[in-house]
């Protein structure tokens, strides 16, 4: 029970300090001072203790989605072990569970945005329905390699497992790691993606969802967020402790740092896709994790042989 | 045994004949609330002790067959039990409108027809298969042929009628082929008897013929185009039970096919291979199409022969696995399967009588005069998202519970090694699938009922009679049930998996029914939590002004319903990677790069099936070019006619004297 504690407490501990780190590193590019490390804590923290204007066109879901939202990625969240800690809830098959329960909080999202009736909001939905649908093949081979290798389907088993494998699994690991930071990126609406922090609505997918949200509901949104970006950080990092050092003292501040500095960097480094290019970007992306899966395979052939 | 029948069938006839007009529903409901308690019944007795047969008799063409009951007709008796109620009981409140539009005799006639394929249905799958089969087979048709030009006025109607009508013969055809071709062998065409053929003949060729037949009836790509023609044509509660229940049939027959190849191990591993396939492409053309659908009826249909194939993925993946020699992928795949069967059966009933609700408002069934009808048909919006989160395969719901067993089975084959190659294509279409299931239903759900309304009809709309929606509350229910407590749910399943596979069913108590235990322990979880932080959220709240406001216009000031996302607009991206498959009609011009200050534009698009032009058209063409080259013998002269009369003639003289004739 305790482990399990330990692990959720991590598990938030990285949630929390992925986009302190982000901020931080783009600062640091950028040549300023940058705000707090906490500053996004804050910012929800005020959030949460302010009201909240709804739009006439909506109906009582508008009011109910981020509940849903938060509450969909929050028990997506329990289900991730952290190396080498057991998570808080684990059974067979849990990592479709997950997977699904993530589609799940995306359709929350997704018709609360349409229920404004605003033609932004429409776009963006429309937008992160399509990235959704594409990206899911990409998780699933994701995970798929990972089941591969380790024998069966639920997190706590799998990176338990995938331990006593030989050395060669090394280049596979990492480039499963690879494919879920993107996913992650994909997810959680970044460059080269989406852009947080862009100006012009017209030109976003995540952040348009939310327009027409204030107070208390944009609190739980930006909190459903994070905790997506710790699950794929987390599975990402999990992936290189296998090849590594399989404990939670090395997957957690890799799984910050690796993600947050990556996320920052490119970020101030690179401009966003044009908006047609995106299905290319996450294609490809598919394409990789369909390569993985089958390196994956003609390794595993090769042990057997 | 006919003869009874019969006299049962006239009977029935009479009844709903000769009774007052607003009446005939109640009896309707009578005789077919009476089928469907005995149908039950039995089925539930024949899942505790095995096979009843209910009666035996000869033909003179397959020899000796007889109506029983196993487990597999078990479980499709309860389905179209359960679809049928719900569709009669529904009917009421949908036909009420048109009851003083159209002849008394028309309502008669839909409500004998509905009995009848209600009937034949069940016939269908108790029949032990031989002429039987065939007859049941024929009179589902033909009752479905009735009840779909309901309203025969509209043109479109009759032609979609007739289409069905003449798809669902050309798969008649290969049914009576296979069938003959078994008796030729066997001496019977029972079902049984197939089992011999494929012991004794070459088993293939049989295989393929008979799938045709049934996957006609299925849905399967590229014999799917009827699906897309008849639903929008029929009335929503037809549309309801063919799709939910009467396309099942032909799931019911492949079922039976894979039953009787058990014995043979490499003959089921290519059969596997051939449904696994068959399944994917069935599957994600289905689901490509739908997306692109703006009326909400077609956009069902895409969806069910979708949801057909993740049907097929399962039995698929359980014949690999079963035939590699892993019980466990094959009763999942096989327990996948049925379970998507009964519960595509529930959450499309729904949503295609959602669909009907609609319709009978609005009188349209095109997304872009919608929207914003959450507000005037709050219970319909309710029950919508409801067969939408379903059929999304999305938890909390029943549909999840089939598409997680299927899953668990292929991510088996890939962890154990065996068949990997064939799992990986099984996920990679099955999670494709249920992404862009997820695009078509938001689509759906967002355009109709969400936002504000795009035509001045949705604010005349209201909410519907409560008897129609007590009728759909009867499936709804059953979907909340499955999703809540499949290791419940999962014990019938495994009986008739086990009936089908012959693989042992403790397999799957020992191996589902702790991970179900688990999952539906975590879906009270995430009950639990969804309702925790609602509460906190209105608890921050109660503090806290909330005002209301209008839309965010993103500094425009006068926004308009008409510059909301359209069903077109939203599916725009998938169209630009979809567009091989379809074809794309336009009417009017869009809105060019050039023009500034654009004046009035129509502007229509229409994306029908590629394979509708390449099966359906070519032959229309055909008989075009083949008719002008006859048209020119007709010429209106009575002397060139008696020229023809006479040319006959010498041509069967010079025929007798050669020795032809």
């Amino acid at each position: 029970m305790l482990v399990k504690l330990l692990n959720t407490l991590v598990m938030i501990a990285v949630a929390l300090s992925i986009t302190g780190v982000i901020n931080r590193t783009r600062a640091l590019c950028a040549g300023r001072k940058g705000i707090r490390f906490f500053q996004h804590i804050y910012n929800v923290h005020l959030q949460l203790r302010k009201g909240s204007v709804y739009s006439t066109t909506t109906t009582a879901l508008f009011r109910i989605a981020p509940t849903v939202y938060l509450g969909a990625t929050l028990l997506a969240f329990l289900f991730i072990p952290v190396a080498n800690l057991e998570p808080m809830l684990s059974f067979h098959g849990d990592i479709i569970f997950v997977a699904y329960l993530l589609a799940l909080s995306r359709v929350a999202i997704i018709l609360a945005a349409m229920d404004t009736g605003s033609s932004f909001e429409g776009m963006g939905a429309a937008r992160e329905a399509l990235y959704g649908a594409l990206v899911e093949p990409a998780l699933m081979m994701g995970m798929a390699t990972l089941a591969l290798f380790c024998g069966y389907s639920s997190f706590a088993d799998i990176f338990s497992m995938a331990q006593e494998m030989s050395v060669n699994i090394t280049v596979v690991m990492l480039l499963v790691a690879y494919v879920f930071g993107v996913i992650m990126v994909i997810e959680s609406g970044r460059v080269p993606v989406d852009d947080p922090k862009t100006h012009l609505e017209l030109t976003m997918i995540h952040e348009v969802m939310c327009l027409d949200y204030s107070g208390v509901d944009m609190a739980l949104i930006h909190i459903a967020t994070w905790l997506k970006n710790a699950i794929f950080a987390v599975i990402a990092a999990n992936a290189v402790a296998v090849i590594f050092s399989f404990n939670w003292w090395f997957a957690a501040p890799l799984a910050v740092l690796a993600t947050g500095i990556t996320i920052g960097v490119v970020e101030s480094f690179r401009a966003r896709n044009k908006l047609s290019r995106n299905t290319t970007f996450i294609l490809t992306i598919v394409a990789m994790s369909a390569l993985v899966l089958l390196t994956g395979f003609l390794l595993i052939q090769n042990i057997e042989i | 045994m006919l003869f009874y029948i019969l006299l049962a069938a006239i009977a029935i006839i009479a009844a709903i004949f000769l009774t007052p007009l607003r009446q005939k529903v109640w009896v309707t409901t009578g005789i077919i609330a009476a089928l469907s308690v005995a149908a039950t019944t039995l089925a539930i007795k024949a899942l505790i002790e095995g096979r009843i047969v209910l009666a035996t008799f000869t033909t003179s063409l397959f020899g000796a067959e007889s109506f029983a009951v196993d487990k597999l007709s078990a479980l499709f008796l309860i389905i179209i039990s359960i679809a049928s109620i719900t569709t009669v009981l529904y009917s009421r409140g949908y036909l009420k409108g048109y009851l003083e539009r159209y002849a008394e005799a028309h309502i008669s006639m839909h409500y004998t027809a509905l009995t009848i394929l209600v009937a034949s249905m069940m016939f269908v799958v108790m029949s032990s298969g031989g002429f039987s089969f065939l007859f049941a087979w024929e009179l589902m048709t033909i009752a479905s042929f009735i009840l779909i030009p309901f309203e025969a006025e509209r043109q479109n109607t009759r032609r979609s009628a007739l289409n069905y009508l003449v798809m669902m013969h050309i798969g008649f055809i290969f049914l009576v082929i296979g069938f003959v071709l078994c008796a030729n062998v066997t001496g019977s065409a029972n079902f049984t008897a197939i089992v011999e053929y494929f012991k004794v003949a070459k088993p293939l060729p049989l295989f393929i013929i008979l799938f045709i037949g049934f996957g006609m009836k299925a849905g399967l790509f590229p014999m799917h185009i009827w699906l897309p023609e008849a639903h929008p044509a029929a009335p929503s509660h037809i549309s309801a039970i063919m799709s939910g229940v009467m396309i099942k049939t032909g799931v019911y027959g492949i079922m039976r096919l894979m039953q009787a190849i058990d014995h043979n191990t490499e003959l089921l591993y290519t059969i596997g291979l051939i449904v696994l396939l068959s399944g994917i492409v069935t599957g994600l053309w289905g689901i490509i199409l739908a997306a692109m659908q703006n009326d909400i009826k077609r956009l069902l249909a895409y969806s069910s022969i979708e949801n057909v194939g993740v049907i097929l993925i399962g039995l698929g993946i359980a014949a690999v696995g079963h035939a590699a020699g892993s019980g466990l992928i094959g009763m999942c795949g096989m327990c996948g399967a049925l379970l998507h069967t009964v519960n595509h059966s529930l959450f499309k009933t729904i949503l295609f009588l959602n669909a009907g609700n609609i319709y009978s408002k609005l009188h349209t069934t095109s997304m872009n005069e919608m929207g914003g009808l959450a507000k005037y048909m709050p219970i319909t919006a309710i029950i919508t998202l409801f067969g939408a989160v379903a059929i999304c395969a999305l938890p909390p719901l029943n549909g999840f519970i089939s598409e997680l067993l299927i899953y668990i089975g292929m991510f088996n084959g890939v962890s154990d090694g065996h068949e990997v190659l064939y799992s990986v294509a099984g996920i990679i279409a099955l999670s494709l699938i249920g992404g862009i299931a997820v695009l078509v239903f938001t689509k759906l759900f967002g355009v109709v009922f969400l936002g504000s309304p795009r035509s001045t009809h949705v604010a005349e709309s209201s909410e519907v009679d409560n008897l129609r929606i007590g009728a759909m509350a009867i499936p709804a229910t059953l979907i909340l049930f499955i999703g809540l407590f499949p290791q419940f749910a999962i014990r019938p399943i495994a009986i008739v998996a086990e009936a089908i596979t012959g693989a042992d069913k403790s397999i799957a108590v020992n191996h589902f029914e702790p991970t179900l235990k688990a999952l539906s322990a975590s879906i009270w979880v995430l009950i639990a939590i969804v309702l925790l932080l609602y509460a906190l959220k209105h608890k921050l709240q109660s503090k806290r002004k909330i005002e209301q406001g209008p839309t965010w216009g993103c500094g425009f000031t006068a926004p308009n319903a008409r510059m909301q996302y359209t069903g077109e607009s939203f599916s725009e991206g998938l169209e630009s990677i979809g567009r091989p498959l379809m074809k794309n009609t336009v009417d009017g011009r869009a809105v060019e790069k050039g023009e500034i200050f654009p004046l009035a534009h129509k502007y229509r698009v229409r994306h029908s099936d590629k394979v509708d032009s390449l099966l359906g058209q070519w032959w229309v063409q055909l008989m075009h070019r083949i008719n002008e080259y006859v048209m020119r013998l007709r010429t209106g002269r009575v002397n060139n006619y008696i020229t023809y009369a006479l040319a006959l003639f010498v041509l069967v003289l010079i025929l007798s004297l050669v020795g032809i004739l």
